[in-house]
C-alpha cells in the first residue's frame, strides 16, 4: 500500500495523513531510449536527478526557513517575562495555582489568520489544478485529460464495464485460497482472477488453480512485485478494451461485500474516470499499536470521506485501473514519466502504488476512491516494523517528489510533506516547553489558555476518530498515547530526510504472521525476498 | 497540555521561565497551537463545497456514461 496520511496540518491533536505516500524511483531511467525524447523531458531528468537527491534537504530547509521567521516574528512581539502564577481558593476547600499566561490578541487572531490562509490556500490551489487537468486538451502531456478521453471515446460504446483481477503472489499458499473465494463472493464476481506466480517455491500455483484462478508464472522475473506485474500486464492490456478494468490486489486481502460493484457502477457512469483506488482500514488485534493505527486510517478515510472521494493514494492492495490509463502509463514512460518505456509499473520505485498514482495524476487522469470501495489492510504488530513501513512509506513519498518534480499536479503532495515537516518543528517545541515547564515548576499549576485549547484538540481527535467505535474514542479522548505516536512517527520521518539526502539505502521489514490467513503484503515479501 | 497542568519539578531553577527565551518559546509554541486549534476546528466542522451554493443544473453538457446518448451526443 501507499502511505497513509496526507494532511498538511497536525501536532497537538490535529490528525494528519502520511497515508498515501509509497516510495518509488529516484530518477528517471536515462538508459531508455524514448521516441517522443525532447528538451523539456531531458531538462526535466537532469533537475529530477538532483531532487532525487535532495528533496530531503529542500523539504527540511523551507520547513527550518518558516519556523525561523515565525520565531523571529514572535521574538519581535517580545511577549512579557514578568507573568506570575497566581492562586485562589475553590469552594473555600481546594487552594490552586493558575496561570492566565496566554498569547496576546493579536497574535493569536494572527495566528488563526495564519491557519485559515493555510487551509484556504492548499484547497484553493489543489482545487486550480483539478480544474486545469479536467479542462486541459494538452494533447502532448495531459494525455488521461477529461476531455481529451471524453473525446475519442465520444458515440462510441466499449461494451459493459467488465473486471480483470490481478494478483502477484510470491509464496502465498497461506493466504491465497481465501483471497480467491472472497472475490468469488464478490457481487458481480470479476471476469477473469490471474494469480501471478513470481518465483513461488510453495503451492500458491496448484492452489490458485484449484480455486479456478488463471495462473500466469513470470519468467526470470528479478524485479519484485513491479517486475511481475509488468510481465503479467504486457500481454494483458493488449487485450483489453476502453471498458475493460485491471484490478490489482494482493495476495492476502479481503475486499469489503460491494466492492467491485460499488467501482464498476463508478466506471460505467464516468468514461474518463481512470482510476478508483481502495479506502483502507485497519485490521482487527495488535493491541494499543494496532488501535493506534486503526485510528490513523479511520482519520485517513474520513478525510477521503471529506474530500469527496480525491484520492491521494491508489493502494496496491487492492485499485482498479481502466486499460487505458494502464497502457498511456507504460507508453509515457522513459519521456513524460520516469521509468523504462513499456512498463506499467515502475520498477525502481520502492512503493510503486504510489508512483503509479502520481504517474496518472501528472497524465490528468480522473481518480477517486468512493467510500463503497473498502479493503482491510494489514496492521504493524511491533513497533519496530512500524518503524519499517513507515520509513519505506517516507524514503518513497520524498524520492516520488524527487522523481516528478515541482509541477503543479505535485504540489499537494510537497504540501503534505512541507506540513508533516513543520508538524516535527512544532511538536517539538511543544514537548520541549512541557519539559521546562515540568522541570523548573514548583507545585501544580493550571494553564486555563492551555486547558482550553488542550479540549478543543481532543474534540477534534474524537470526532475525526468516532467512526472507529468506542475503543478508538476512548484512545483518542485520551490524546498523550496519539501525540506520543505522532512523535514516533515524527522521528521516522526525519530519519526519513536523513536517510535520502545521505544516499542510505532502504531496507524492508517483512512481517511474519502466525496465520495462514494474517496478511502481509506482497510487497514486503518480495523486497524480503530479494 | 492535555491536562492543563503540570507536574512539580525543581530540575530547573525556577526563574528559568521567567527568561525572554522562555517567553519567546512559549508563544512560538503558542502561536503553533493555534494555528493548529484553527485546523482542527476546521475538520471538526462539516466541510463546505462552495459548488453545493451554486445551481449546476445541466452543467454537463453531455452524458458520461460509457452507454453513448440516443442522438450520439454532441459533435467531438
Amino acid at each position: 500500500m501507499g502511505n497513509l496520511r496526507s494532511a498538511s496540518e497536525r501536532p497537538m491533536g490535529v490528525s494528519v495523513s502520511r497515508i498515501p505516500a509509497t516510495p518509488i524511483a529516484t530518477e528517471f531511467d536515462t538508459t531508455t531510449p524514448s521516441d517522443v525524447e525532447d528538451v523539456p523531458a531531458a531538462g526535466r531528468r537532469l533537475a529530477s536527478r538532483w531532487l532525487g537527491r535532495y528533496v530531503g534537504l529542500v523539504i527540511a530547509s523551507i520547513t527550518v526557513a518558516g519556523s525561523v521567521l515565525l520565531w523571529a516574528v514572535v521574538s519581535a512581539y517580545s511577549p512579557s517575562v514578568d507573568q506570575a502564577a497566581q492562586s485562589t481558593t475553590l469552594f473555600g476547600r481546594w487552594h490552586v495555582a493558575y496561570d492566565l499566561q496566554a498569547p496576546a490578541l493579536t497574535i493569536a487572531l494572527g495566528a488563526v489568520g495564519l491557519g485559515l490562509l493555510l487551509a484556504a490556500g492548499v484547497a484553493a490551489v489543489e482545487r486550480l489544478v483539478l480544474d486545469s487537468s479536467r479542462r486541459s486538451t494538452d494533447a502532448r502531456a495531459k494525455l488521461l485529460a477529461p476531455k481529451l478521453v471524453m473525446a475519442e471515446t465520444r458515440g462510441v460504446f466499449g461494451g459493459p464495464v467488465s473486471v480483470t483481477v490481478i494478483i502477484p503472489a510470491h509464496n502465498e499458499a497461506g493466504s491465497i485460497g481465501a483471497t480467491l473465494d472472497s472475490l468469488r463472493a464478490q457481487e458481480p464476481a470479476p471476469e477473469r482472477v490471474i494469480v501471478i506466480a513470481d518465483n513461488c517455491t510453495d503451492t500458491t500455483e496448484a492452489i490458485a488453480r484449484e480455486h479456478g484462478a488463471e495462473v500466469f508464472v513470470t519468467v526470470d522475473n528479478t524485479k519484485k512485485k513491479a517486475g511481475a506485474l509488468n510481465q503479467a500486464l504486457r500481454g494483458l492490456l493488449d487485450g483489453l478494451g476502453d471498458n475493460d478494468v485491471v484490478m490489482c490486489m494482493d495476495a492476502d486481502t479481503n475486499l469489503d461485500d460491494g466492492f467491485l460493484a460499488a467501482g464498476i457502477q463508478r466506471f460505467t457512469s464516468d468514461r474518463a474516470l481512470m482510476a478508483i483506488g481502495g479506502l483502507f482500514y485497519g485490521e482487527e488485534g495488535h493491541g494499543l499499536l494496532g488501535q493506534l493505527q486503526r485510528n490513523e486510517y479511520v482519520r485517513y478515510s474520513r478525510e477521503i470521506k471529506r474530500r469527496r472521494g480525491r484520492v491521494f493514494v491508489l493502494t496496491g492492495t487492492a485499485s482498479m485501473f481502466r486499460s487505458r490509463a494502464l497502457r498511456t502509463v507504460a507508453e509515457s514512460r522513459g519521456s513524460l514519466l520516469p521509468g523504462i518505456n513499456g512498463d506499467v509499473y515502475d520498477t525502481a520505485a520502492l512503493t510503486e502504488d504510489n508512483e503509479l498514482t502520481l504517474a496518472i495524476k501528472s497524465l490528468g487522469g480522473l481518480m477517486a476512491s468512493p467510500d463503497g470501495c473498502r479493503v482491510v489492510t494489514e496492521l504493524m504488530p511491533t513497533w519496530r516494523n512500524l518503524w519499517t513501513q513507515r520509513l519505506r512509506w517516507q524514503r518513497g513519498a520524498l524520492e516520488n517528489l524527487g522523481a516528478y518534480g515541482p509541477p503543479p499536479a505535485m504540489l499537494r503532495y510537497w504540501a503534505q510533506q512541507l506540513g508533516i515537516g513543520y508538524s516535527v518543528i512544532a511538536l517539538s517545541s511543544f514537548w520541549l516547553l512541557i519539559l521546562v515547564t515540568a522541570l523548573a515548576t514548583d507545585g501544580w499549576v493550571w494553564f486555563p489558555f492551555w486547558l482550553g485549547v488542550g479540549s478543543v484538540f481532543i474534540v477534534d481527535r474524537v470526532v475525526s476518530a468516532w467512526r472507529g467505535g468506542w475503543r478508538a474514542r476512548l484512545l483518542a479522548a485520551l490524546m498523550v498515547p496519539e501525540l506520543i505516536y505522532d512523535m514516533y512517527l515524527d522521528v521516522v520521518y526525519v530519519k526519513g530526510i536523513f536517510d535520502i539526502t545521505f544516499a542510505r539505502r532502504a531496507t524492508w521489514g517483512h512481517v511474519a504472521h502466525a496465520t495462514a490467513r494474517a496478511p502481509a503484503t506482497t510487497t514486503d515479501q518480495m523486497e524480503a525476498m530479494s | 497540555m492535555s491536562g492543563g497542568q503540570v507536574l512539580a519539578g525543581l530540575v530547573l531553577p525556577e526563574a528559568i521561565m521567567h527568561t525572554q527565551w522562555f517567553a519567546v518559546l512559549s508563544t512560538f509554541v503558542a502561536v503553533n497551537t493555534v494555528l493548529y486549534l484553527t485546523l482542527a476546528i476546521i475538520k471538526i466542522l462539516p466541510k463546505a463545497y462552495l459548488s453545493d451554493w451554486i445551481d449546476q443544473r445541466n452543467r454537463r453538457s453531455e452524458t458520461r456514461s460509457i452507454y453513448p446518448e440516443p442522438d450520439g451526443g454532441p459533435p467531438a
